[in-house]
């Protein structure tokens, strides 16, 4: 779940990290009323996107009047396909030099990656892309503290000294203690700012939740909200995963991987896949059935495949679901089910008692040409 | 033969009492698998299908001699769960749960490796060794005792490609899931050497899927091994970007497609397929042209 701006600033000011003023506004008098009180600001839409600026979604006011018609101008537009509900409006810092500072997690090895790099602003990856060596990484491995002498050899080695370099390290180490604290697997500071007088500030950031770990930080809400598709807020009530697509057929797999497979096999036999429905290991009948009528509601769907295996999921619960949730269905499409593990015979006889297709092979390709013949045979 | 899992392992099931672990007791009993004991802390002196239950992991392995373990443990408990094994002196953990915390897998991932315990997952399908049993949620009539070894990253691909398998007569000496989520125990390499060591295994399928680097960093180990690779990489057709973060980006810019793990595999000297249907073919290439070349 990505934080937006303002939440990942309270954040930081929490641990001790300095960032500009700013006041939260819904409403251009609220926007007014705050550059009021903070002088010159910069009014910023807070949408879960990066590249905000290019977009136009953060533009300078002089004064309260100008802040106010740029929230009224902002708030209630779309930016990056989300709707501006919330700008933040912050007094305008001068910044004398942009840095980065970045923390991740490399999945290989298990560890968070501090990084630092002297250049920071808008253009970071390119930097990484052209410049890997101007990147500075330092390697975290699970339950490890950054202790401040080794954030102060990493930034030493960007070319920073003095007072600086001891602020800067600093900084590292408090973003490090919130990577840890709120379980991000994605928390930087860009740019993280130098002003003139040589303090350090967050004047921008941008933090991710891991989803998995939102059972232990309520005070983030649930992860469906920021979900713009109607489909995949549904998706995430019933507990699967749904990836919009463009094509004309409707994918439900059991796991990702028969899911991908099964994608590229419809490809591969001259289709498109609609989307893709993963369950994972936790179906039921009613899971079944609105999973069903999710995939078949998205526009364009001509056909539905279902490729499920019985290992934890119950396959006969699961062909329940789907002969319910396709006798609801408002037309009829085309359907082919390969379901094999478990209890596989009584789950393939629930389907063909209710006329629902069932290929019994292992091979996907089958089905595949099996969905490809109906929807021939239907066009024909 | 088999690798981790072999007839003298006294397996336990952590979370054997909850919904999903009584039926996983009872599909793994079913299929022969040597289960000593369930552990649910709290629930200590019930039985599940004949199985004792303790409290904790030490006793059981101090009572029973177990030295495996299998988790259907809900994930918040998972990392504590894992813990707990390898304090105890575990040396295989199957950590089946899905939705796992990557901090949690980080500090799972660490603890296993420091204490040279093999862990497998988290979000695994487990591991089974045909005609010896099974740790995890696999179905066990998919699959035949043979010769050909399989690694996977997803559980329900590895099913499809032990089906082609097993249609071209070969069968399998073990087959496992390494997990399906971002920071997960083990590393391919590892894997992989001990299929080599393997005398039941005469060949590898591995089975991965788009995005991350695990293929391609298994490669130069590919390159060093006796026995052939067959390889497939599902994701062809998956649309590019989702799920990437920006400073995700920065360490696995141009990494993780489809086209870069095929390059890396084929260069090691892998047979790499374009889809599941080619496998057994490129199997039976492999283990000819060795036969031939002997």
């Amino acid at each position: 779940m990505r934080l937006l701006e303002y939440q990942g600033k309270e954040i930081l000011r929490r641990h001790g990290v300095a960032t500009p003023q700013g006041r939260l506004a819904r409403t251009p008098a609220e926007a007014r009323e705050a550059a009021a009180e903070l002088g010159p600001v910069v009014v910023k839409v807070q949408i879960p996107s990066g590249g905000r600026g290019k977009a136009g979604g953060i533009r300078p006011a002089a004064d309260p009047v100008q802040a106010g018609e740029r929230a009224s101008e902002l708030l209630g537009s779309t930016i990056k396909g989300f709707p501006v509900e919330t700008v933040l409006v912050e007094e305008k810092v001068a910044l004398r030099e942009e840095l980065y500072l970045g923390l991740t997690i490399d999945n290989r090895r298990g560890a968070a990656v501090l990084m630092f790099c002297a250049s920071g602003g808008m253009d970071i990856e390119e930097v990484a892309q052209s410049h890997p060596e101007s990147v500075y990484k330092l390697e975290l491995p699970a339950g490890a503290e950054l202790k401040d002498y080794e954030a102060r050899q990493l930034i030493r080695k960007a070319g920073f000294q003095g007072k600086t370099l001891v602020r800067l390290a600093q900084v590292a180490a408090q973003l490090y203690q919130c990577f840890s604290r709120y379980d991000l697997v994605v928390a930087e500071i860009n740019p993280l700012g130098i002003l003139a007088d040589g303090q350090v500030v967050a004047a921008d950031c941008k933090m991710e939740v891991d989803d998995n770990s939102l059972f232990r930080h309520p005070e983030f809400g649930s992860e469906k909200d920021e979900l713009q598709d109607p489909l995949e807020r549904e998706a995430r009530e019933i507990g699967v995963t749904y990836i919009k697509l463009d094509g004309d057929i409707g994918i439900i797999a059991s796991g990702a991987g028969l899911g991908m497979n099964t994608m590229d096999l419809i490809l591969a036999a001259g289709h498109r896949p609609a989307n893709f429905l993963e369950t994972g290991g936790g179906i039921t009948r009613e899971l079944m059935r609105r999973a069903v009528q999710l995939v078949a509601r998205h526009e364009g769907v001509r056909g539905l495949i279902v490729n499920l295996y019985g290992g934890v999921n119950p396959l006969v619960a699961a062909a329940e679901g789907v002969v319910d949730g396709v006798s609801a269905l408002p037309v009829r499409l085309p359907v082919v089910v390969k379901a094999l593990g478990n209890q596989q015979g009584e789950a393939h006889a629930v389907l063909e008692s209710a006329g629902i297709p069932v290929v019994k092979s292992i091979r996907t390709e089958d089905a595949v040409a099996e969905l490809v013949r109906q929807l021939e045979g239907q066009s024909a | 033969m088999s690798i981790l899992l072999t007839e003298e392992t006294r397996a336990i099931v952590q979370g054997a009492t909850g919904r999903i672990g009584q039926v996983q007791v009872r599909w793994m009993l079913e299929y022969g698998t040597n289960i000593v004991a369930g552990v649910t802390p709290g629930q200590g002196g019930a039985v599940v299908h004949g199985v004792p239950v303790y409290d904790n992991v030490a006793e059981a392995v101090e009572k029973e001699g177990a030295d495996a373990t299998v988790l259907f443990v809900p994930a918040p408990y998972t990392k504590d769960a894992v813990l707990e094994a390898i304090a105890a002196g575990i040396r295989l953990v199957v950590a089946v749960p899905e939705h796992v915390p990557v901090h949690d897998a980080m500090a799972m991932r660490r603890a296993a490796r420091e204490a040279g315990v093999w862990l497998l997952g988290p979000n695994t399908p487990g591991i089974i060794s045909p005609g010896i049993g099974k740790l995890g949620i696999m179905p066990g009539n998919m699959f035949k005792p043979g010769r050909i070894g399989i690694i996977s990253r997803s559980g329900t691909l590895a099913y499809e490609v032990a089906g082609y398998v097993n249609e071209a007569g070969y069968g399998e000496s073990t087959l496992l899931g390494i997990g399906g989520d971002p920071v997960i125990g083990p590393d391919i390499p590892d894997i992989l050497a001990a299929f080599e060591k393997d005398p039941g295994t005469d060949a590898v399928v591995l089975v991965g899927e788009i995005g991350g680097s695990a293929e391609e960093e298994a490669a130069p180990f590919i390159a060093r091994m006796q026995k052939p690779v067959v390889a497939y990489i599902a994701g062809r057709s998956a649309p590019p970007g989702r799920r990437m973060g920006h400073a995700g980006a920065i360490i696995r810019a141009g990494q993780g497609t489809v086209q870069d793990k095929t390059r890396a595999l084929s260069a090691a000297g892998a047979a790499v397929a374009t889809a599941i249907a080619e496998v057994p073919r490129l199997l039976g290439q492999r283990l000819q042209g060795r036969t031939k070349a002997r």
